[in-house]
């Protein structure tokens, strides 16, 4: 017996580089090796599915990006997935971001999905990438207030002017549907303090997982059409579309690390409590 | 004292009076300036902001270098990474086939290579550095040392496992058995029996047992131990309930901080 409670407490002592390399094979072997779990869509991702499906033909859909490469992996699948049923359902897109990497992340998006799934969808016509603007809230509410004054070119230097989809946008109000992907300030919160709310145009939202805590209000409110919380809701999403993606692939990984790290939580305790008897009896 | 002092807090109670008002006044003009213009003052000032911010970093970090302050070291990647974005984005371009402007995210422009092979995966690799550390934090200062930290550790288990597609194989007839289990350490450290503790978990072992043959042993059901349940409960009902009284107390706050603006009480902003 003493032996066992000597193992784990040698065990509590762990050195933090073999848990940093458990981890990093955790995540890496399912990435190779995928395991196919099955995914079951929560209700919140199935509202935001249902927002989009529900969307008349040609509907005017504006989509804001606010992330950077650090929550790429998170954001990056459910904006594809998003952009994937919009153009599937011949909607109009107009990109427009509050974080400057954001724009790089439509870049990315406009040629790794759009450009080669969609060839028939022409730049100008079907979507259109307004770009970055500096100014955070002051930026949906130029927006929201007049979207001409505030973008007069589009992110590849055009005359919004002569950009055809342009024709009959002047204001916020002239879109049908607004979708943010956000990662944080400014995001979700602020399209909905000063663009949803005070409009009526109806939003959903995909954001990290940390930031769903703070996001789950409005969607509990009504002010929200659901909400695609971080990877596991983008591989939601891939699977109520139908295209399994980047989202479900990293969903393996992301259970079998975090099986791993509740294993640490379990043996950590029991290292402590053993170690607590321990210092106890002497 | 009167440029430097009266002058900015009358402009700040003027505007943010002017702004308030906007929303109460059935004025065009006010309504105008508080739903267009004022925002487009703000975008050109944030513009501003923008230029002053890139110029104070210059300043920092140069100082630091050249007083070989701690960490002067780093400060030299700062001042190189500030002075090969400046090139990139407004000496050279990359690609002559691409406008100035849309250079910035144009293919085969110099901004463009540095923003993916070398913004990308510093950024990228900042934040998977999170994975470790959580794995390396939850076994070494994830402890039950009180009611409130187990409260927190078991959610916390829950959500990470019921949001995970791993989380719905589990069957809701394991968890029960392990919550028989745990429920059966508190017995025994209550009455100290070792009878009582074993009564306790056998008879709950063997009645869980009896009503799962009895309803075919569904992994969903009762949807009170399924964990992808349990975590949707968490996050729609004690979650929300949280995150709304904290939004009710920052709403609160910010309103309470913006009055001390406007009518001056509150002078942080130029340097008091």
């Amino acid at each position: 017996m003493n032996a066992i409670l000597n193992f784990i407490s040698r065990i509590g002592q762990l050195d933090r580089r073999w848990i940093f390399l458990i981890i990093a094979l955790v995540v890496l072997v399912p990435l190779y090796f995928p395991l196919g779990l099955p995914i079951r869509a929560t209700e919140s991702t199935k509202q935001v599915w249902e927002a989009v499906e529900n969307l008349e033909p040609e509907s005017k859909v504006l989509l804001s990006m606010e992330y950077g490469p650090s929550t790429k992996p998170e954001l990056h699948p459910m904006v594809f997935g998003i952009v994937r049923h919009l153009l599937k359902n011949e909607h109009k897109i107009y990109i427009t971001c509050l974080w400057p990497d954001g724009q790089f992340m439509a870049e990315d998006l406009i040629e790794k999905v759009i450009e080669v799934e969609f060839p028939n969808k022409s730049y100008g016509e079907d979507y259109v990438l307004l770009g970055f603007r500096p100014g955070g809230e002051a930026v949906i509410k130029g927006i929201v207030g007049n979207i001409r004054k505030l973008y007069t070119v589009d992110a590849r230097g055009s005359a919004v002017n002569d950009i055809p989809m342009m024709s009959g946008v002047n204001k916020f109000i002239d879109f049908d549907f607004l979708f943010s992907a956000s990662a944080g300030f400014p995001g979700t919160i602020e399209w909905v303090q000063y663009a949803s709310d005070p409009t009526g145009v109806p939003m959903s939202t995909g954001t990290t997982s940390i930031q769903v805590n703070e996001v789950m209000p409005y969607v509990q409110g009504g002010q929200v059409n659901g909400i695609l919380a971080g990877m596991p809701g983008a591989a939601e999403y891939e699977s109520l579309i139908g295209v399994p993606g980047i989202g479900t692939s990293g969903m393996d990984a992301q259970s079998i690390a975090h099986i791993v790290i509740v294993l640490f939580i379990i043996f950590g305790n029991v290292a402590y409590f053993v170690e607590r008897n321990k210092s106890q009896k002497y | 004292m009167f440029w430097k002092r009266t002058i900015p807090i009358a402009i700040v109670a003027f505007v943010g009076f002017l702004t308030l008002f906007g929303w109460f006044i059935d004025e065009p003009n006010i309504k105008v300036f508080v739903e267009d213009e004022a925002t487009q003052w703000y975008d050109i000032l944030a513009s501003f902001a923008i230029f002053l911010g890139a110029l104070n970093l210059l300043k920092l970090q140069s100082q630091k270098i050249l007083k070989k302050q701690k960490g002067w070291q780093f400060s030299i990647f700062a001042v190189g990474g500030f002075g090969f974005s400046i090139l990139a984005g407004f000496v050279i371009k990359g690609n002559d086939a691409i406008q100035w402007g849309a250079h910035v995210t144009g293919k085969g422009t110099l901004f463009k290579w540095m923003f993916e092979y070398m913004f990308t995966p510093l950024s990228a690799t900042m934040f998977a550095l999170l994975a470790f550390f959580v794995a390396s934090a939850s076994y070494r200062a994830f402890r039950i040392r009180n009611f409130e930290a187990t409260l927190l550790l078991i959610s916390g288990i829950i959500i990470m496992l019921g949001r995970v597609p791993i989380g719905i194989k589990i069957s809701s007839w394991f968890i029960i058995y392990l919550t028989i289990l745990g429920f059966g350490i508190v017995v025994n450290s209550y009455f100290k029996n070792k009878q009582i503790t074993l009564a306790f978990i056998g008879g709950g072992v063997l009645l869980t047992t009896v009503f799962g043959f009895l309803m075919g042993w569904p992994i969903d059901r009762p949807g009170i131990f399924y964990l992808p349940l349990l975590q949707d409960w968490i996050y729609n009902i004690p979650n929300v309930a949280g995150a709304r009284s904290i939004m009710m107390g920052i709403g609160l706050g910010i309103f309470a901080t913006s009055m001390r603006y406007i009518l001056g009480i509150e002078k942080s902003y130029i340097g008091e």
